[in-house]
């Protein structure tokens, strides 16, 4: 059975390959990608290794495999999915042994190009932990650590799909997303402090993982080779049987998740008083409007989407954690009246996903959105209000925190304007990059972060380029405002704000005349690209 | 195709209101224009037509030059064995799929040319539910009915009324997401007439609706053609197509090999029911039996 799972997945691979041009492209693209970010993290692991004494070697290599560990498994919850899995939703009436089919999903998910990761980095713990003596055990500690990886990322995506299952798991997502951001960026606060004040040979010495840290599974998987290295035999026996238990723990617990899933219905939204008494025919009424009224609740009850908009939140518990707390460079910003500035430029990270892929979203609703007698540029100038409307309540919020943190309470006036310029620029990039290459989302599964890994790096690497776009263009109102702020008003604080909003009204209206001609041109085939199969 | 003319005057409208309290299937009530109007775009020209219409798909033909004229008023069935190319056929005519040869359009309005005049003139009720499932039935008419250009207070009406029509009064707050199949259907149906299109594209539209809405929705959809509206009708349930289809067009591997009335077609293949007319136009007479292991009893 796990073998037939595995070669469903492979086939899966490979048919998309075949027959989806995102995927002949987006392939190739992760499998480089990744492969390069992993072979950097490798060569700086070997490098560090090499540099240390045996005994800060053996402890820099547990703590190297907590932070692997962590950030593999929690990664595709807060940037973006690693891996497609095969939905456990379509095994449901198999007679198929519940631990087999666990076994089978956890290899079908190292079917993919995120693979490539797994094997230089775990190669590389081979190399640099095994002597001709102790190879066995550092192939047995790496195997052990990878399989806990997959098993865990399984169990922790499945986990927060689970939460995301129901309403008020929906409103408590965005707190679980902001305490993985929040307590990643304070343990990384913490270890380059720590390791720039002592080093990393002393660091790792003073801070040992010893103890009942042993017992955390990627540290007992790791044991396995380190106490062979430092010659404790029944050491490592026992770590290996730690590290043992937690994969079936934790297959166990991955297990009972789906069981429950598999039976237990998701909760719809449940649209509020208004909504449920009114329709939409009760406010702003109009083909714009009300596509603008459709996005906005879409915002709300599509559980992603509500997650891509909670964005704004993380960032404001970051700058918090950095001004409050004081962690070298960034506590200079607590004093800078020009804080609340910068939001506009943080709200761009939040509303990319929705502003470049307008029209994914819409999944296979896009057929019934076309077929209605809507000039194209009124469905991207209806979309886009909703998105305006967005970023704005994001960039206010978002504005006044900083300002309170700050105290820059002075310059709060410039944010609109540049706001307005901000979106509009977000927003003139964004409507040619959603009609000219709009990407296709996922089915709804099981595990919401199921994602072809190519189109996660698609979509990253369409993010990336596209946000460096946008700062370009962002570069000469943002220069007008420094002129108004920093430099004792050289230029007029009216010029700069009538200056931020012309010049992002010129290159939205440019890009909703040249998307709008796009779209028409191109309709059939963006349906064709967003339908979901 | 001539210049694109303009919906008729209101003398010209003809209006179907429903009434749930008929009993007899067959009674349409003629009323005011507070109801769906029908509005044909001219008599002479077809109310749907295609002209040479072809679709490849890699090497694989999925229309092949296909010609279509059907006349106002029409209930034409469009039938054909899975994968004959009936729902590619309709992508390529409402403007979702793009000809890979050929064009089509909705009276004098050519799909690839004018795809809005066409979108206005036509209702889609299509084969997957693709609707939006985050919104509430309510919502999901509201929405459609403000795509169209209806004023808040039409759209507010017929809504009202469709909904009552069809049974979802109760359920009209509820997420389409949490609507039953058979539900879902009739909530999509609503959103394809609550504009009154001229032209009516039906995939399947009674596949999980429960007999009293299915009776209503088919005298709905009869009084509907009766009053000047085109229906196009993919269905593989024959009763159906035989009851409402006044020319019945049938495909084989992406080309209409047959168009007649019922009775026609049924004198033509000789046989008594369109069911048996249709699969002796399709298939012949398939003798076959099953595979032997179904034969044994199962353990």
């Amino acid at each position: 059975m796990v073998g037939h799972l595995a070669w469903l997945k492979s086939r899966l691979l490979w048919n998309g390959l075949r027959t989806d041009p995102q995927r002949r492209v987006g392939f190739p693209v992760a499998v480089i990608a990744l492969g390069a970010a992993a072979w950097y993290l490798a060569d700086r692991y070997r490098e560090a290794m090499s540099d240390l004494s045996p005994a800060a070697g053996r402890s820099f290599a547990l703590w190297g495999a907590l932070a692997l560990f962590s950030v593999w498994a929690t990664l595709p919850v807060v940037i973006f999915p690693l891996d497609e899995n095969l939905d456990p939703a379509q095994f449901a009436l198999a007679p198929i042994d519940r631990w087999k089919l666990v076994t089978g999903l956890a290899v079908a998910a190292l079917i993919a190009p995120s693979v490539v990761v797994l094997v230089l980095l775990l190669g590389t713990n081979v190399v640099v932990l095994g002597t001709a003596a102790t190879v066995p055990a550092a192939v047995a500690a790496s195997l052990l650590l990878g399989i806990q990886m997959v098993v865990g990322g399984q169990l922790f995506s499945t986990a927060v799909s689970a939460v995301l299952r129901s309403r008020r798991g929906r409103d408590l997502a965005v707190f679980i997303i902001m305490g993985i951001g929040l307590s990643g960026f304070a343990a990384q606060a913490l270890i380059a402090a720590t390791v720039g004040e002592l080093g990393l040979e002393r660091a790792v010495l003073a801070h040992g993982l010893d103890g009942a840290a042993v017992l955390l599974p990627p540290v007992a998987a790791q044991n396995v080779a380190v106490a062979i290295a430092g010659g404790e035999p029944v050491e490592a026996a026992l770590s290996g049987l730690v590290a043992l238990a937690w994969i079936v723990g934790m297959a166990w617990g991955w297990m009972r998740l789906l069981d429950w899933m598999l039976t237990t219905p998701t909760e719809s939204p449940r649209p509020n008083r208004a909504a449920r008494s009114r329709g939409m025919a009760g406010r702003a009424w109009g083909t714009r409007k009300v596509l603008a009224r459709k996005e906005l609740r879409f915002y709300l009850r599509d559980p992603r989407q509500r997650l891509v908009w909670t964005g704004a939140v993380i960032f404001v518990g970051l700058a918090a954690a950095s001004i409050l707390v004081g962690t070298g460079s960034l506590a200079v910003f607590r004093r800078q009246d020009w804080l609340p500035l910068v939001a506009p430029a943080l709200v761009l990270f939040v509303g990319l996903p929705i502003a470049l892929n307008q029209f994914g979203w819409e999944r296979n609703a896009a057929s019934y959105l076309f077929v209605l007698p809507v000039p194209p540029r009124s469905l991207l100038l209806g979309k886009n209000l909703a998105t305006f409307a967005a970023l704005m309540a994001e960039t206010t919020f978002l504005a006044v925190a900083l300002a309170a943190l700050s105290g820059g309470w002075s310059t709060l006036w410039l944010v609109p304007p540049l706001a307005v310029c901000s979106a509009a620029l977000q927003l003139a990039v964004g409507n040619v990059v959603s009609v000219v290459t709009p990407l296709r989302l996922p089915r709804e599964g099981t595990d919401v972060f199921a994602q072809a890994t190519e189109q996660g790096c698609l979509a990253i690497a369409s993010q990336v380029v596209s946000f460096f776009a946008i700062g370009m263009l962002m570069v000469p109102p943002a220069s007008v405002a420094v002129l108004t702020v920093a430099f004792g008003e050289v230029v007029s604080p009216w010029v700069a704000a009538a200056f931020a909003v012309a010049w992002g009204a010129v290159f939205y209206l440019a890009s909703i005349w040249l998307a709008g001609l796009l779209l028409r041109r191109r309709l059939p085939e963006v349906v064709q690209w967003v339908q979901v199969s | 195709m001539g210049a694109p003319q303009r919906p008729g005057s209101d003398h010209n409208r003809i209006v179907v209101q429903f009434r749930r309290d008929t009993a007899d299937e067959t009674s349409v009530h003629l009323a005011t224009p507070r109801g769906l109007h029908a509005e044909p775009d001219t008599p002479t020209s077809p109310a749907v037509w295609a002209k040479g219409l072809t679709r490849r798909f890699g090497r694989s033909v999925a229309v092949a030059d296909l010609d279509l004229a059907i006349a106002p008023g029409e209930f034409y069935g469009l039938l054909g064995q899975n994968g004959a190319g009936k729902t590619t056929t309709i992508k390529m005519i409402v403007g979702l799929l793009r000809p890979t040869a050929g064009t089509a359009g909705i009276g004098p309005f050519d799909t690839w040319k004018e795809p809005l005049e066409v979108k206005r003139r036509i209702g889609v009720l299509p084969e997957e539910f693709n609707l939006y499932e985050r919104l509430t039935g309510a919502e999901l008419l509201d929405f459609t009915a403000a795509m169209h250009g209806l004023t808040r207070t039409e759209a507010a009406e017929r809504r009202d009324e469709l909904l009552a029509l069809l049974d979802l009064e109760q359920d009209a707050a509820k997420l389409v997401a949490d609507y039953s199949r058979g539900m879902r259907k009739k909530v999509a149906l609503a959103a394809a007439i609550i504009h009154r299109p001229s032209v009516l594209f039906l995939d399947e539209p009674f596949e999980g609706v429960d007999a009293v809405s299915a009776r209503l929705i088919r005298r709905l959809l009869r009084g509907y053609t009766e009053q000047g509206a085109t229906i196009v009708f993919s269905s593989h349930e024959m009763h159906l197509v035989e009851k409402l289809c006044t020319r019945i067009g049938i495909m084989e591997h992406g080309r209409l090999t047959m168009e007649d009335t019922p009775e026609g077609l049924c004198r033509r293949m000789g046989a008594e029911t369109v069911e048996d007319a249709f699969i002796a136009a399709v298939a012949g007479v398939d003798e076959r039996d099953g595979p032997a292991w179904l034969g044994t009893s199962p353990g």
